[in-house]
């Protein structure tokens, strides 16, 4: 198929289509600070971190769920999206309570992460200190809803890859939580396989195995894509 | 939180007219898992509210996930999952209506009956509801008491209804 | 049935309605606002009364759709001279038809407008209230039986499908309606006969047609008037537009508050499927095409369309990002046409009369007319519908009536939470979409709230911000939590706790939260925040206390020090 070419940050690039411009991005090196993609299952386009101008078009557009079109202009590091992220940012250590120095993902969380890139030395927006639960009744695993930054990687995961659609989302608007079944106990769920893919997903310390204490947390997301590439050889 | 194992094993009272209702929306969607929404609305009328069991039920019959169920539940405002009372007043707060003195309504509700919005008095006699708009907008304030709409509702007039529906048991 | 068996039934009907063995002809209303006033009991009062006096082969009795002034109901209607009375109740229906109908004269202490008009008008027509008026998509509202096809019939009741199975292509359609500049009426406002065309050149085997009636808007009621009072002239719409596109199926996505409007609805589905204007082979053409009815569950985000289509399909009414839009990837993954109840319900009278007509009604770039439901502060409320360019100050002071208790207009809320507010310096605004958005409002689905001198603009803000905050779907994070951060900070102001710096924070997160939104509803919900801000900005300067007052940090109540 012939490769179309595209402009991202004034350097051309040639690409082929069908692809998002996250993917683009991510094959040349040019950064794209994500959230709620995770390689491997379906984009949903919520952190809205990967927001990106086009030229021509007036509504920033997420880069993981837009494919590329033939000579789309594309900038990705203009003052104002560097803005928003660092706006976003902020909004996420808000939204919940996040305290790193006693979480399991210290050191490898992407939540902390993104709080190095962007610059951020303070909040400016009020906390709004939620009420959150801790779930401890797996007997392997605990779900923090103190450090979930409704991602729905987990939720994605366990529905795509492992097929077992244990995690859902309750409620809507900021009271929006990750449950399990019937918003019951994880310990007692009928569809949770236990394979822990979605504690590989999880970006920060929400979910993680009862074994490790804080800062031992080890992740690898990328046993996601993995077992995708994998599953289709397997065909 | 009740137990998550316990509940896919109970099974709905089978002499139950109502699971008779749910049964037959079922079929008549040809069990459908794009019909959830369908047939929640018939177990929500059927049962004023949607207990644990019956979303149980649904999902079975359904062949959904059941935190696929209970998230669509906790999504639409029309879903309850609590029962609402044996009658129930919703004060409509639209902006007509809102504009027209709603909040003073339920404002006189709290005081006068102890109830503010979404909770049922304690003998489960009368819950206050809330609605963003009935689309009575000419009628403003309008409340519905019971399925009932009453249009340009004054205060004194409305307190009283309610206080008689729920001596009248 | 065929064409020529369609003729049969309506030159029938007609000859029915000549040769009426009727003298006379009375209307109640029945829609919603009316039946809540009791025109129900009314209606069958009347029926009593008449059967009374044995005047049952003079009196034909009609339950009919919304009449318009719906403050001022129960409505009842002498239909041949078109003399409205207001507020019937059972008590004065005796008298009503003695004097009406027996000694021919109309009773005018009980006319329409007669407790606030010097000297009410037999004809309603002459009032102010519906001389302003052009009625295309309520037209028949009010006049007909919603639950009879046959009285839609008679009124030229689907002519206008008939006319495009028989006689034009569906390029033949789309032109007709390109051409007669007809505007998506669910606010946004996008060309009807483009997103047609669009849907149109998507080849699949599948197509759907959705029909959106998820009317969410606090303060507007305009589909419900629509769908209760002429059902058959949406479903109608909807056919043709399936003709168009090639869709064999349609959705109606009505919200689960209108009960009326589903039943309504449902009903004219099933006399259109018995008469063969929906199902296979429709009017003796090989054109097929069914519509459903889908019940909202209490979502104002589901009026996003691809919010409506997850709700469709039995999910959690949550938006995605757009492209791809609903016109490649719609409902069940097939090119999909959504449009808003009062443009399917434009589209039968652009067919009969011609596109060139429909574009020279209105504003050279807003063609038509656009329906209204007035409310608030104001004398008549109700459903109005002038052509698109009326100024708002005929809208409030003709139509309306002007002021409730002779107040002093303040603003006019437009667009509902999506909306802004126009101030009194802008009463002359011509009301069109770009002379909304140019005053930083929109046009909205049609909710025209009137305020006056009493409205605090901060606290209405404030109202519609938690609206959105509670509406929010939660998937995207500048909505889920920016809506909920300005929804504090505008009651910190309401409180007067707020300080210069609160404020310059809200616009911040309101412009942050309108660009980065995944969808509409947190696109369009810092409209009314910015718009009062632009408009009303001493208000909010007024409440906010200097930052040295300011003496102790306050901590959430929510947590224990």
């Amino acid at each position: 198929m012939n490769k179309l070419t595209i402009y991202i940050d004034d350097k051309q690039f040639q690409a082929e289509p069908g692809k998002s411009i996250l993917e683009v991005c991510r094959e040349h090196d040019i950064e794209i600070l994500t959230m709620c993609h995770l390689k491997g299952v379906n984009d949903v386009g919520a952190c809205r971190l990967c927001l990106v101008e086009i030229e021509g078009m007036s509504k920033l557009l997420s880069a993981c769920t837009t494919k590329i079109t033939a000579n789309m202009v594309i900038h990705t590091k203009t003052e104002r999206i560097k803005k928003y992220q660092r706006i976003t940012t902020e909004l996420f250590f808000a939204e919940r309570n996040h305290v790193c120095a006693v979480c399991v993902a210290n050191g490898t969380c992407e939540l902390q992460d993104l709080g190095y890139k962007v610059g951020m030395d303070h909040i400016r927006y009020p906390f709004l200190f939620p009420k959150c639960e801790v779930d401890t009744s797996h007997p392997w695993y605990v779900m923090d809803q103190n450090r979930c930054i409704m991602c729905t990687r987990c939720v994605r995961v366990c529905n795509e890859v492992e097929g077992a659609h244990n995690w859902d989302v309750k409620n809507r608007g900021y009271q929006v939580r990750i449950i399990s079944d019937f918003d019951t106990p994880w310990g007692e769920s009928i569809t949770c396989t236990s394979c822990g893919k979605c504690l590989q997903a999880c970006p920060t310390g929400a979910l993680w195995p009862k074994a490790i204490v804080q800062g031992q947390m080890k992740k690898n997301p990328e046993i996601i894509d993995e077992l995708m590439e994998r599953r289709k050889m397997i065909l | 939180m009740k137990s998550g194992s316990s509940l896919l094993d109970a099974e709905l009272h089978k002499t139950d007219p109502r699971v008779k209702l749910i049964a037959a929306k079922l079929k008549k969607e040809n069990f459908k898992p794009d019909a959830l929404i369908e047939v929640l609305h018939t177990a929500q009328n059927v049962y004023g509210h949607l207990p644990l069991n019956v979303l149980a039920y649904i999902s079975k019959a359904l062949s959904l996930p059941p935190s696929r169920v209970y998230s669509t539940v906790t999504f639409y405002h029309f879903f309850s999952l609590k029962s609402k009372g044996e009658h129930t007043c919703l004060v409509c707060t639209g902006t007509a209506c809102y504009v027209k003195g709603a909040q003073v309504i339920l404002n006189e509700i709290e005081s006068k009956i102890g109830l503010r919005p979404g909770q049922v008095s304690a003998d489960n006699q009368l819950g206050i509801q809330v609605a963003r708009c009935i689309g009575a907008c000419g009628l403003a304030p309008a409340v519905v008491l019971d399925d009932e709409v009453q249009g340009k509702v004054t205060l004194g007039e409305i307190i009283n209804k309610i206080i008689d529906k729920m001596a009248a048991k | 049935m065929n064409r020529q068996d369609l003729k049969t039934i309506i030159y029938a009907e007609k000859a029915k309605v000549e040769n009426n063995k009727y003298k006379h002809k009375i209307g109640v209303c029945c829609g919603a606002g009316c039946i809540s006033s009791g025109s129900e009991e009314v209606l069958k009062k009347l029926q009593e009364e008449v059967t009374t006096r044995g005047l049952d082969h003079d009196v034909e009795i009609i339950p009919t759709g919304c009449m318009g002034p719906c403050n001022q109901g129960p409505l009842m209607k002498y239909l041949p001279d078109h003399t409205i009375y207001q507020k019937v109740d059972c008590s004065n229906i005796a008298a009503i038809v003695q004097s009406q109908i027996i000694d021919k004269k109309p009773i005018e202490h009980l006319l329409l407008f007669a407790d606030t008009r010097e000297k009410p008008f037999r004809d309603a027509r002459e009032d102010p209230f519906f001389k302003s008026q052009l009625k295309i998509v309520l037209r028949n509202c009010g006049q007909l039986n919603p639950e009879r096809i046959e009285d839609f019939l008679v009124h030229d009741g689907y002519q206008a499908l008939d006319k495009t199975l028989c006689e034009m292509s569906p390029e033949d359609v789309i032109a007709e309606i390109k051409h007669s500049r007809l505007r998506g009426r669910g606010g946004a406002g996008y060309p009807t006969g483009l997103k047609w065309e669009t849907v149109y050149k998507y080849v699949n085997d599948q197509k759907y047609v959705i029909c959106n009636g998820d009317e969410g808007d606090p303060g507007a009621f305009m589909d419900r008037s629509v769908l209760e009072g002429n059902p058959h002239r949406v479903l109608e719409g909807m056919a043709i537009a399936g003709y168009a596109i090639g869709a064999t199926k349609g959705y109606a996505y009505i919200r689960g508050e209108y009960p009326l409007a589903i039943k309504r609805f449902e009903t004219a589905i099933k006399q259109a499927r018995k008469m063969g204007l929906l199902g296979t082979d429709i009017l003796g053409s090989n054109f097929s095409f069914d519509v459903e009815v889908r019940i909202g569950a209490g979502a104002f985000v589901c009026g996003e369309e691809t919010a409506l289509i997850a709700s469709i399909e039995g999910k959690r009414g949550t938006p995605r990002p757009r492209p791809p839009f609903p016109a490649e990837f719609g409902l069940w993954g097939k090119p999909t046409l959504i449009n808003n109840v009062e443009t399917f319900a434009s589209i039968s009278p652009i067919i009969i009369n011609g596109g060139e007509w429909y574009s020279e009604i209105g504003t050279p770039k807003s063609a038509g007319t656009k329906v209204f439901a007035l409310a608030g502060k104001i004398n008549y409320s109700g459903l109005i519908e002038v052509p698109m360019g009326t100024s708002l100050r005929e809208i409030v002071f003709d139509i309306g009536g002007g002021m409730q208790g002779g107040g002093e207009f303040k603003a006019a809320q437009t667009g509902g939470p999506s909306g802004g507010c126009i101030p009194a310096g802008h009463l002359d605004v011509k009301m069109d979409y770009e002379a909304l958005t140019n005053l930083g409002s929109i046009m909205g689905s049609g909710g025209l709230i009137i305020m006056d001198q009493t409205s605090d603009m901060v606290d209405v803000a404030r109202f519609f911000m938690e609206f959105c905050m509670d509406e929010s779907c939660g998937k995207c994070l500048p909505c889920r939590v920016g809506t909920k951060m300005m929804c504090d900070l505008l009651q910190k102001i309401c409180d007067n706790r707020a300080t210069q710096i609160d404020l310059d924070r809200l616009e911040e997160l309101a412009i942050y939260v309108k660009e980065t939104s995944l969808c509409g509803l947190g696109g369009s919900a810092p409209n009314p925040l910015l718009s009062t801000l632009r408009h009303f900005r001493n208000e909010y300067q007024n409440r906010l206390i200097r930052h040295e007052q300011k003496d102790q940090i306050e901590v959430p109540s929510n947590i224990q020090v």
